[in-house]
């Protein structure tokens, strides 16, 4: 036994992202009219991943920054890719998240798709796969790899298993975040040279390329890069267009795994890569952001409140709630970015389990219009309940997790010193709470309190075994977040700090350069020369 | 160690939670009977009111020692936030001091009498387990309101109750007029919630900690102002914190402007609005501001304005009382208008006086409320009474009667009950507060006129009420369900005469009309001698104005407060009964153009319409389009830029023959030049004194170089010069490049400035050099470096200079490329030699190209000084420059 923990310590994150994939494996060569095997596998497969990725909450020593479980097997030493991993408190609860959400979102989408079962265990697997490595990966172009694989198996289950405008809405959605991708993947090509510049050695791995300083210009733009194609993904506002396409097509798995685990990659890959690479230009684009970020707080809110069609108002409330993150993220401080991470997670839940919930009517009523709903409290009780629950947390009521992170991050940003009137980015982000109640509440009216006078909304049946089944974990952190998020906390913290501290660290450093380069710039006319200087030293700096 | 007094805290907050938990599941779910629903509710109030009355014994027993005593209950930490790099955790800790003390104990006992109430009230509600599922719930929440020891945990009871009140105003929620009720109360009271999230990161941030005892200590740090960002506001940040705090009360308690989500309320169950809407929740922003009065006290601006809000809301809301014609809607208006009492109190100081009116009103407006619900279970009347449907309920509800006079007699302040002492401990406060407002000493006597105005309404539309409903004759029995009457939910098994209702009803009707009656007792004016345990009891935890206690004393204040209030009350109270007493009731055909306007509640839900909620509809219209046309349309854009672009490429498919031979021929010819003529580029890398070059290779290619740029080229023609070394030495340079090593440590190797004949000669100054380099103290001119032929010649100013170690004199020290040269004590500039290197490249059909670069070299140091600070600065990328 000790010695198995000893191995899997080794070896935990490559079986993580192994798993999924040699589960896919294995389906390919299922035949497919195994149906039920296909189901029960496919499940089976995702809850094995789900008890192995407990061994990180185990085993793993999060009171420090450093990455836990770190592994790194040599893929093309010459370019110096590798397959470089390792979890801190930061992405362990998207790793967590990812696998305790993903066969709650393929056991649900069991009652609907019929048709092409063993594609759809397939592209869920493999999307599983590719989730977790982005998540663990500290290789940028393994975790490009895994970055633009994601979009396949998603592209796949929406154009197929969508509804009936499913081809413009996959198309949009891969083109719109492939398209943003790309130019990340140039920016990154060019870190990877500059680096080789200095050092004389090529590697992707991220915590050595942070150790570089690049010249603030080049910051800028390499920032922007990374910027769009993350920003795309969260989806910030005005890049957000391809989500409501998206959710609305996409069939019910499929829209919770995009809510709770796809649009984290954006946010996360901004703490995980863009900030510690570029913090000059992060520090620059700081305000704007946070900027973008209240507009999207306060535009998606508003957008969601006139939708008819509840699934593409719950779409627009994430891009609310995305906002929240972001903003938390930009605040730069330590609860901001605390809060930031914690409502990645939450939002993930809240949004997850209103996209099941939405689900379950859809399946009922095969309509998912506000208008065509009305009185179902009478006939649907404990659904009623559900989703008032839910919606109440993702209005961010005391008590439910979306309180804590929500109030993180405006705390966050009223302190923050590095948003010039952080009070006036508090103030209107705070709003967002009050509009949040407006829109989520609106939908709640109209479907289930007023007379049930709709026919075809009689006699419909309640919440099944089956839907609580995928619910009932959903709703239990509901609450476990709302009243203990200590514990989820306690492991996040270290990191963030460890983080907040590399970050100033160098932002300080390259900002001495900085003023250096304006200097060098009236003196020498533009003729630029030394791109980047190595920070030397910055590691010891720190301790 | 937690005494045993502590250890109730939790429990009193928990077993209400529990009850909820059960009723909510068991009763819902799996349709428990409803015995057993009614005892596990009543149970879960009932334990709860006997350990809050065993930790009220802690807290007296702890008081006499120290008046600030209070008791802890520290369960865990909830969560951390960070201010200035301190953690400042947020814990679940209750505490229970003088303040929430009694408080808990009026809530768990009013609630308690008010779930009995409402067991026998509701009792053919088929919705009756939902029923008591909420209001436990609400329970445990009001309960962490006014338990919790800080901001946060205070914030989750105060959204908790707001959820109950939503989910209890829309509890028949088949009437969409009703659930629309619901949304407005949590919408509108949101609003607030905002302003209290906000109050609070401002009282965080500013003392560090969200601990209410913390945060009153700290207090009177509050007064400087408030920074926004770097501006200095007029306002001080105690302002703000309570101005935004009191946004929040303002909807919790219904105050001007967020107060119309009250009166709408009245759609929910009776039990709710007496518990709800009149008792418990609508006091919790009274009890806030007591809870934090150290700092309210320390802005007479925020003072004013909520002394200004509460007056205008006491006069606007008994104004709209005044002409009401249903029973509820009456007492609603009421309940905004003794709200507004309360807060005018809290405006001039007097908190203790507007938290006493909290307990008064509980009573007395609890009672009513129930006695308004016990004549309509008579009547059979749903969601409210109309005058039309009832009268002369005297002959038939003797206790209803009774006990409903004696709190018509409470909340008119008629001498000896309790409304009486609450109310002139009011109006006696506003008349002592002038001194307070430095800006306008005449606030406190406005206040008080205005708000014994408001008394005197008060009294008159009570009795208005009373007589109307109780008195004359019946007027009911013809109409059931008319638009007023949403909800038939009830099953009607007989009309006819209406008659009392049961011992359920009535017992805590008589129990609160006895508590209306007495409770006043407790405060009694202590200038006329008599005990006033309240303003004892309260000393220790709840603050007011520096001359307080010679105010309470002040006999000539008082006895003017006393006598107004009572011609207030009085008067009232006789033209009420003088115009409605055994009156029938008509209702007038056409209404004056004012009681017009009184009736449609001075208009203000239209004016909200039309100025916040249609805006802000038509905004949300606006952005859902502007998203769908514009920000989509500029995705579509490029989208159709990228179609458009592959469209114009088809075109150049045209199938037409020549146009494709003639774009084949172009396409030769340029690969033609491509490959015929060389094409010279150079990569270098420079290594101290000696640089690596390397030329772009090409088919055939011959290299030839000329390191030094004179014109004459220093190897022979060969393919295998592709990849060539040079050393060089001092003399090769054609510019120079000053690179600073060292100036104060700060700028090592980061700051280069090259010179050449075109840019000449470049003055170093304090920005670069740091202040080291001056000899003289008072030496202007900064040493300047400057280039001619090949030679570099430094002018050392004001400065002394040495070359490679060695001290030089003169007015011009000659300089070789390759040397370091010290400026003043520290301050050291390398000399860098630029040379220029130019390459050849022909291929094999004898075309020839030539480029150059430009290279910076550290040639080999001429003398003994060895370079130093060359580890600085070993590596920098270069830029070829190809011409």
């Amino acid at each position: 036994m000790e010695s198995l923990s000893a191995y899997f310590d080794k070896t935990v994150l490559a079986w993580l992202v192994a798993v999924p994939f040699l589960a896919a494996f294995a389906v390919l060569f299922t035949p497919r009219q195994s149906v039920k095997f296909l189901r029960n596998f496919s499940v089976g497969a995702m809850l094995v991943e789900f008890v192995i990725s407990w061994h990180l909450l185990a085993r793993g020593d999060y009171t420090t920054a450093a990455y836990q479980f770190s592994a790194s097997y040599p893929l093309i030493e010459s370019w110096g890719i590798s397959f470089n991993v390792g979890v801190d408190g930061i992405s362990l609860w998207l790793v967590m998240l990812t696998t305790f959400v993903t066969p709650i979102a393929l056991y649900a989408s069991w009652t609907s798709v019929e048709t092409k079962v063993k594609e759809f265990a397939l592209c869920f697997l493999f999307l599983e796969c590719a989730m977790i490595g982005a998540f663990v990966s500290l290789d940028l172009f393994v975790f490009y790899v895994f970055w633009e694989l994601m979009l396949v198996p998603m592209y796949l289950i929406i154009g197929i298993w969508g509804g009936a405008d499913r081809v413009y809405a996959s198309i949009k959605f891969f083109l719109y975040t492939m398209v943003g991708s790309l130019l990340m993947f140039v920016a990154i090509l060019y870190v990877v040279n500059a680096y080789h510049g200095v050092t004389g050695t090529y590697t992707f791995d991220v915590t050595q390329l942070s150790q570089l300083v690049l010249e603030r210009q080049a910051q800028l733009f390499l920032f922007g890069a990374f910027a769009l194609a993350f920003a795309i993904k969260v989806p910030m506002f005005p890049f957000h267009t391809w989500l409501p396409d998206a959710h609305v097509q996409a069939p019910t798995g499929g829209s919770v795994i995009l809510a709770a685990v796809l649009l984290k990659m954006g946010t996360y890959g901004f703490v995980r890569f863009a900030m510690p690479l570029f913090p000059l230009a992060s520090h620059a684009f700081a305000p704007t952001l946070a900027l973008l970020a209240v507009v999207g707080i306060i535009y998606g809110a508003y957008c969601a409140w006139v939708q008819k069609d509840v699934k593409k108002l719950v779409a627009y409330s994430s891009v609310s709630h995305l906002g929240f993150v972001m903003l938390g993220i930009f605040s730069v401080t330590q609860q901001g970015i605390s809060g930031a991470v914690l409502q990645m997670v939450n939002h993930g839940i809240s949004t997850g389990a209103l996209f099941l919930l939405v689900g379950v009517i859809y399946e009922r009523r095969h309509t998912r219009l506000l208008s065509a709903f009305g009185g179902l409290a009478k006939g649907m009780p404990l659904y009623t309940l559900l989703f008032v629950i839910v919606s109440m947390s993702s209005v961010g009521l005391p008590g439910t997790n979306g309180f804590i992170g929500e109030f993180m991050i405006l705390n966050g940003t009223f302190l923050s010193e590095r948003l010039p009137t952080a009070f006036v980015f508090a103030l209107f982000a705070s709003t967002g709470v009050i509009l949040a109640a407006i829109y989520m509440l609106h939908a709640v009216l109209k479907m289930f309190w007023g007379p049930l006078d709709n026919p075809e909304n009689e006699g419909l049946s309640d919440v099944s075994g089956r839907e609580l089944t995928a619910l009932a974990p959903l709703l239990a952190l509901v609450f476990v977040l709302g009243f203990f998020p200590g514990v989820f906390l306690e492991k996040m913290n270290p990191a963030v700090d460890g983080f907040l501290r590399a970050y100033n660290a160098k932002l300080i450093e390259s900002s001495e350069n900085d003023e250096a380069r304006v200097l060098k710039a009236d003196a020498l006319n533009g003729a630029t020369r030394g791109d980047v200087k190595l920070a030397l030293g910055q590691a010891e700096g720190d301790k | 160690m937690e005494s045993f007094y502590e250890t109730a805290l939790g429990l009193i907050v928990l077993i209400p939670m529990l009850g909820a938990l059960l009723n909510g599941i068991g009763g819902c779910f799996f349709k428990a009977d409803k015995a057993i629903v009614k005892a596990v509710a009543i149970g879960a109030v009932a334990s709860a009111f006997v350990l809050a009355c065993i930790a009220f014994a802690g807290v007296v027993q702890g008081h006499g020692d120290d008046p600030s005593f209070a008791l802890t209950q520290h369960l865990y930490e909830w969560f951390s936030v960070q201010v200035d790099g301190r953690t400042v955790p947020v814990n679940v800790r209750f505490t229970m001091d003088a303040l929430s003390g009694f408080m808990t104990v009026m809530i768990t006992g009013i609630g308690l009498l008010i779930h009995i109430y409402a067991a026998s009230y509701m009792s053919e509600e088929p919705s009756f387990a939902r029923f008591f599922a909420y209001l436990n719930l609400f329970m445990a929440s009001m309960l962490i309101l006014v338990l919790g020891s800080n901001l946060p945990l205070m914030f989750v009871g105060w959204e908790g109750v707001g959820v109950c009140s939503y989910l209890l105003i829309g509890f028949w929620f088949e009437n969409p007029a009703y659930a629309a009720a619901g949304k407005k109360a949590f919408i509108t009271n949101r609003v607030g919630d905002f302003g209290v999230l906000i109050g609070m990161f401002i009282l965080l941030s500013a003392t560090g900690s969200f601990e209410f005892g913390e945060i009153n200590r700290h207090a009177s740090s509050l007064t400087m102002p408030f920074q926004l960002g770097s501006i200095s506001l007029e306002a001080s940040i105690a302002t703000m914190a309570v101005l935004f705090l009191f946004l929040g009360c303002t909807g919790k308690s219904a105050q001007l402007p967020l107060y119309v989500w009250l009166p709408d309320a009245m759609a929910g169950p009776t039990p709710v609005s007496a518990l709800i809407h009149a008792a418990t929740m609508v006091t919790s922003g009274v009890y806030l501001a007591c809870r934090l009065s150290p700092v309210f006290v320390q802005s007479p601006t925020a003072m004013a304005v909520i002394a200004v809000v509460g007056t205008l809301t006491a006069l606007i809301a008994a104004s709209i009382a005044l002409v009401q014609n249903q029973l509820k809607k009456v007492l609603a208006y009421s309940t905004v208008s003794q709200l507004g009492f309360m807060f005018a109190a809290v405006g001039v100081g007097a908190f203790s006086a507007g938290i006493f009116h909290v307990l008064t009103h509980a009573f007395f407006k609890a009672c009513l409320f129930l006695g308004a619900g016990s004549v309509m279970h008579a009547v059979h009347a749903h969601g409210d009474a109309d005058f039309r449907d009832i009268g002369g309920m005297k002959k038939w509800m003797p206790y209803t009667n009774i006990t409903f006079f004696i709190s018509c007699l409470a909340i008119a302040g008629i001498p000896g009950t309790s409304g009486f002492f609450s109310k002139d401990m009011i109006l006696h406060g506003a008349l002592n507060a002038g001194e307070f407002f430095e800006f306008a000493p005449w606030l406190g006597q406005a206040v008080f006129g205005a708000l014994a105005l408001g008394a005197a309404c008060t009294a008159f539309y009570m009795f208005r009420l009373y007589y109307l409903a109780f008195t004359g004759e019946f007027r009911g029995g013809h109409g059931h369900g008319h638009d007023d009457h949403g909800h038939d939910d009830h099953g009607h098994g007989h009309h006819g005469d209406p008659h009392e209702s049961e011992f359920g009803i009535t017992v805590p009707l008589m129990v609160l009309a006895l508590g209306a009656a007495l409770v006043g007792f407790l405060g009694m004016p202590s200038w006329a001698h008599l005990p006033d345990f309240w303003n004892e009891w309260l000393d220790g935890v709840v603050a007011g104005l520096p001359n307080a206690h010679e105010g309470h004393h002040d006999s000539s204040t008082g006895s003017i407060a006393a006598i107004v209030g009572t011609i207030a009350g009085v008067g009232g109270w006789l033209v009420a009964r003088g115009m409605f007493k055994d009156k029938p009731w008509h209702a007038a055909e056409h209404l004056s153009p004012l009681h017009q306007f009184l009736m449609d509640k001075w208009r203000v839900d239209e004016f909200y319409e039309a100025v916040l909620i249609r805006p802000m509809t038509a905004l949300a219209k606006v952005s859902a389009g502007i998203d769908r046309v514009a920000v989509d349309g500029l995705t579509k854009l490029a989208a159709g830029a990228a179609r458009g672009f592959g469209w114009l490429m088809t075109r150049a498919q045209t199938g037409e023959m020549h146009a494709y031979s003639a774009s084949m021929a172009f396409g030769i010819i340029g690969l033609t030049w491509w490959v015929a003529y060389p094409h010279a580029h150079i990569d270098a890398a420079e290594k101290g004194d000696a640089v690596h070059f390397v030329a772009g290779s090409g088919l055939g290619y011959e290299y030839r170089w000329d390191f030094d740029s004179d014109g004459e080229f220093d190897t022979e023609w060969g393919a295998d010069k592709r990849d060539v070394s040079h050393a060089y030495d001092a003399d090769s340079a054609v510019a120079a490049e000053l690179v600073l090593v060292e100036a104060a440590g700060r700028f090592s190797g980061k700051y280069k400035v090259r010179i050449d004949e075109v840019s000449g000669a470049v003055d170093l100054s304090t920005r670069h050099l740091g202040d080291g380099w001056r000899t003289q103290p008072h030496g202007h001119t900064p040493p300047s470096v400057r280039y001619e032929e090949g030679k570099v010649f430094v002018r050392p100013g004001a400065s002394s200079v040495k070359v490679n170690g060695t001290s030089a004199e003169g007015s011009e020290i000659p300089v070789l490329p390759g040397s370091t040269v010290q400026f003043g004590d520290f301050a050291k500039v390398r000399v860098d030699a630029v040379v220029r290197s130019t390459l050849a490249v022909r291929n094999a059909f004898g075309n020839l190209d030539k480029t150059r670069v430009d290279v910076v070299v550290q040639p080999k140091a001429p003398a003994h000084a060895a370079r130093k600070a060359d580890k600085n600065s070993s590596v920098m990328a270069l830029r070829s420059e190809a011409q």
